[in-house]
């Protein structure tokens, strides 16, 4: 049974009904594994509907999971006996009208592709590798298929699918618990080199020879790696969404066109980048464009969807940072170290969450391999530290960019399980506030 | 129902498997948000479906979920659930194994004075715009919610040794804020705090006095915007019992949770700094500290007669005058660890894997009141109201902001502080405290918001706590 169809027909007979109805096919194969070993693997399906209703200003919406005709007509019925009932939000203007079409894309089922059997043998060669060294690994391999589609009573019918691949390697030290990490994600899985991410994370394993210390609170040159610059850019773009914008908590409030950052920091939310798992459609079905967000410094666009264009006179894009792109430089890893005499190079963050998000203020900590720079060299491991800064502030004193980026992928791990990616170069930042140690790696 | 779920555990009754269990669970939720005075979002889902199988084979856990309760869709997630653990123990060195436990069989259905899915519409819709017109844009208020989430949850579990239980819960969280800005920087307030959820209905609004605190939020919220804030580098501080439940939870909570001592959630929720050999002598914090893990006390969201892998209700004590003296565990970590499983495996849906969860995890009060408490400090702040939160991967180093502080000068209030901001080692933090209140200001606190494992879960529990003082706490953090 085709359940949207069926929604919309039975709708349709609605006089002054509005409506958006979308469905999502979802499953995952999950792969846990701890100490060099299995710790559960997990299949998981759903299919779910999810259904808005709006007469005049007043809505509804319901969801239904594992649906069936009795279900939809029992729901349908109450909405429809309540919608009327309603307060009205004046806010509300009318639903998506863009019926723009993503061209096609070519897209397997990665967890047909990537059977158990595979993922265990990958992940027996990395354990094998690390061993020698004392190292045993922990992680996830994540292979999810998700079919989405959604339609509305302006004409709107979008189809969708995506199938993110996660490989999440953590190398632990069995005596000292140093830990690094290495990542694999993207929706083609030919692009995954299995000698290349296993000489990666044994780089990594090298470092970690050198001796643990604490270092003191207080302001450092850093090299971030690209997963942190990705992650500062991702609490960025927080305060660029329409939504922050209305409720006056946005740091661009009112610096569209302004100049924000140095020249060298052009960020753009790029689903059309091969690099990063690609997304057909934003916000309400809207589709997904290339967005510049900011161009060499200058803050360009919020991320607007359909709803809040009508209540702020923003422009619509329907864009949602789920794809972004940190522009790279033109220095090269080992001459960012070089130049730095003395500071830290961090791997990776750690609970981070804003302290007021209007100042971009945070606080956080460094994870997964936090390490001591002198004169030029990585010379020291570090325990873990955390930090208390303002990220307009970090992306203010990035003092070089990388000439290569590097493709970062994020578990989006609250209710619905999603991956999603970012593309960043490390980058050097001066004067970056260490506020404490945890004095533990 | 019954017969379904006993139905599948006898298909599991197959040679190499040893232990199984299921679960379904029927779950309706209604989400509510009013902005800025106006009905912003209504939603709801009803009698949402889930399975969940697990089964134990050559020490491997498998594991397989389906929102499909159909006939077809069961056989086939018993089927993906064995081939999981089978192609899953291919990669394990060291087995899965724990003691047998005596079957158990439990029935428990939770009544809410207030039934947030029976009760009028137009009243309940009433009220809650009641509130948000009390808190619409005003003066330096720019922004404004008041939310609602109601859950109700049946759940079915059956497992191998005979086990069964059948349960209903209901749970509540209501919230609201105000956001005031004056063009230069924002400040938030929120009523009552990031830990209101509770077990019950929609009797939890009255309870926890919403329309009385509609003024005092939006006063406080505009004052913050000329508060200054603190200045000094050390303080006594009080820290009232909403904020209490998050720093409890953070610095103790999850650094119980076994499963990290295992290693089992450091890909993503992180370890902890404790190890196997402190239990029994660690000095955790000080004489004044006494913290359990009781998931009998049906008061709060983490009450349950068995937990998801059969192991009765208890409680158990984490903390003893100070010392460390157990951990929150399933019945593999409690086996490895030579202790009694705790009850503390959980799972939010019957399609998730259950992991060590808090359930009820609580600060036994001491005595006296707030009032006596704040009278018998010569200087400090009284901190409440979660504003950031944020902890390291081994639980030891945390950071915490609240949205207010009220400053304490020769025992009595004299002013307020904006997002005073306080940090410290775990042990150090809580061999600091000198005193916790007495059971008049004890209660329940609790979220829905808890994240753990992966695929992640958001769980829901409670903290009973009272508020408590610390001393000489750093209180200087330069941003």
């Amino acid at each position: 049974m085709d359940y949207l169809n069926y929604l919309a027909s039975a709708l349709a007979g609605q006089s002054g009904l509005k409506y958006e109805l979308s469905s999502q096919n979802w499953s995952t194969d999950f792969l846990r594994f701890f100490h060099s070993q299995t710790n559960y693997n997990i299949s998981k399906d759903k299919l779910s509907l999810s259904v808005g209703l709006w007469r005049g200003k007043k809505s509804y919406r319901f969801g239904i999971d594992d649906p069936n005709q009795d279900k939809i007509d029992l729901a349908l019925r109450d909405a429809l006996a309540i919608i009327d009932q309603l307060p009205e939000d004046p806010d509300f203007v009318d639903l998506e009208t863009d019926l723009s079409i993503a061209p096609p894309r070519q897209l397997n089922n990665n967890i047909e592709l990537i059977p158990l059997d595979t993922k265990t043998a990958i992940l027996k060669e990395l354990a094998e590798a690390a061993k020698p060294f004392d190292f045993e690994i922990y992680g996830t391999f994540i292979c999810n298929y998700v079919q989405h589609r959604i339609v509305n009573s302006n004409g709107l019918d979008k189809s969708s699918s995506s199938s993110p691949i996660y490989l999440e390697v953590k190398a632990v030290h069995n005596q000292s618990q140093i830990t690094v990490l290495e990542t694999f994600g993207g929706d083609d899985f030919n692009r995954f080199d299995p000698q290349d991410f296993k000489a990666r994370l044994l780089q990594k394993i090298a470092y970690c020879a050198n001796p643990v210390v604490d270092v003191e609170p207080g302001y450092y040159d850093v090299i971030l790696a690209p997963r942190c610059v990705a992650e500062y850019a991702q609490y960025l773009c927080w305060g660029m969404s329409a939504q922050a914008f209305d409720e006056h908590s946005s740091f661009f409030e009112d610096k569209l066109d302004k100049q924000v950052f140095p020249e060298w920091i052009s960020i753009t939310d790029d689903p059309r980048d091969p690099d990063l798992i690609g997304q057909d459609y934003g916000s309400n079905g809207h589709i997904y464009n290339p967005l510049k967000l900011i161009d060499r410094g200058v803050f360009k666009a919020f991320l607007c969807n359909n709803y809040y264009a009508h209540k702020t006179g923003l422009p619509k894009n329907g864009n949602t940072a789920s794809c972004l792109s940190i522009a790279t430089g033109d220095k090269t890893l080992d001459e960012m170290i070089g130049s730095v005499r003395r500071g830290l190079y961090i791997s990776s963050l750690h609970y981070m969450n804003f302290i007021n998000m209007k100042e971009t203020s945070l606080t956080g900590l460094t994870r997964d391999g936090t390490f001591l720079i002198e004169d030029g060299k990585i010379t020291r491991v570090v325990n873990s530290l955390r930090f208390t800064e303002r990220i307009e502030r970090i992306f203010n004193h990035v003092q070089a960019l990388e000439d290569r980026g590097y493709t970062i992928p994020f578990s989006e791990n609250y209710e619905e399980f999603d991956i999603e990616s970012v593309k960043a170069p490390h980058a050097l930042v001066k004067d970056f506030n260490i506020s404490s140690s945890t004095h533990t790696i | 129902m019954e017969h379904l779920i006993k139905d599948i555990i006898t298909k599991l009754n197959l040679p190499g498997v040893t232990f199984a269990d299921a679960r379904i669970t029927y779950t309706d939720s209604e989400g509510i948000r009013f902005m800025n005075g106006f009905l912003r979002d209504y939603g709801s889902s009803k009698a949402s479906p889930a399975l969940g199988v697990r089964v134990l084979i050559n020490g491997c856990w498998g594991f397989a979920g389906s929102g499909d309760l159909s006939k077809a869709s069961i056989d086939r997630v018993i089927k993906t659930a064995i081939t999981n653990a089978k192609s899953g123990s291919g990669f394990i060195k060291d087995p899965v194994r724990f003691p047998m436990l005596p079957a158990t069989i439990a029935d428990y259905h939770f009544e809410p004075e207030i039934d947030p899915f029976l009760m009028d519409r137009a009243e309940k819709l009433e009220y809650l715009g009641r509130l948000a017109s009390a808190i619409k844009p005003q003066g330096k208020i720019v922004h404004s919610f008041v939310a609602a989430q109601f859950q109700r949850q049946e759940k079915y579990y059956a497992n191998s040794e005979g086990s069964y239980s059948h349960t209903t819960v209901y749970n509540t969280l209501p919230y609201m804020e105000v956001i005031a800005a004056d063009g230069k920087q924002m400040q938030t307030r929120t009523w009552p705090g990031h830990m209101s959820a509770g077990r019950g209905g929609f009797e939890l609004f009255y309870q926890q006095m919403f329309e009385e605190n509609t003024e005092r939020i939006i006063k406080e919220a505009t004052e913050l915007l000329d508060a200054p804030g603190i200045e000094e580098e050390r303080a006594d501080i009080i820290i009232g019992g909403g904020h209490l439940a998050l720093q409890l939870h953070e610095s103790v909570g999850h650094a119980t949770e076994a499963d990290r001592i295992f290693g089992m959630e450091i890909s993503y929720a992180g370890k902890t700094f404790v190890k196997p050999a402190m239990l029994g002598s660690y000095q955790y914090g000080s004489e004044a500290v006494n913290i359990y893990s009781d998931s009998s006390d049906p008061r709060g969201m983490g009450y349950h007669p068995m937990d998801d892998e059969g192991v009765p209700g208890r409680r158990v004590d984490i903390i003893k005058d100070g010392i460390l003296k157990d951990q929150q565990t399933s019945r593999h970590i409690a086996h490895l660890l030579g202790l009694e499983p705790s009850s503390n495996m959980k799972a939010s849906f019957a399609d998730d894997f259950p992991l060590v969860r808090m359930t009820n995890f609580c600060l036994a009060p001491g005595s006296g009141s707030l009032n006596e408490l704040i009278e018998s400090t010569e200087h400090g702040y009284l901190l409440d109201f979660t504003k950031t939160w944020s902890i390291d991967d081994n639980r030891n180093n945390f950071q915490f902001t609240t949205e207010i502080g009220y400053r304490i000068d020769g025992g009595k209030i004299t002013g307020i502080v904006k997002e005073p901001t306080y940090f410290g080692i775990t042990k150090d933090f809580w061999n600091a405290c000198d005193k916790v209140c007495g059971e008049q200001e004890w209660k329940f606190h609790g979220t829905f918001h808890c994240g753990k494992g992966e695929p992640g879960q958001a769980m829901l529990l409670s903290h009973g706590v009272a508020p408590a003082r610390f001393r000489n706490i750093n209180v200087s953090v330069k941003i």
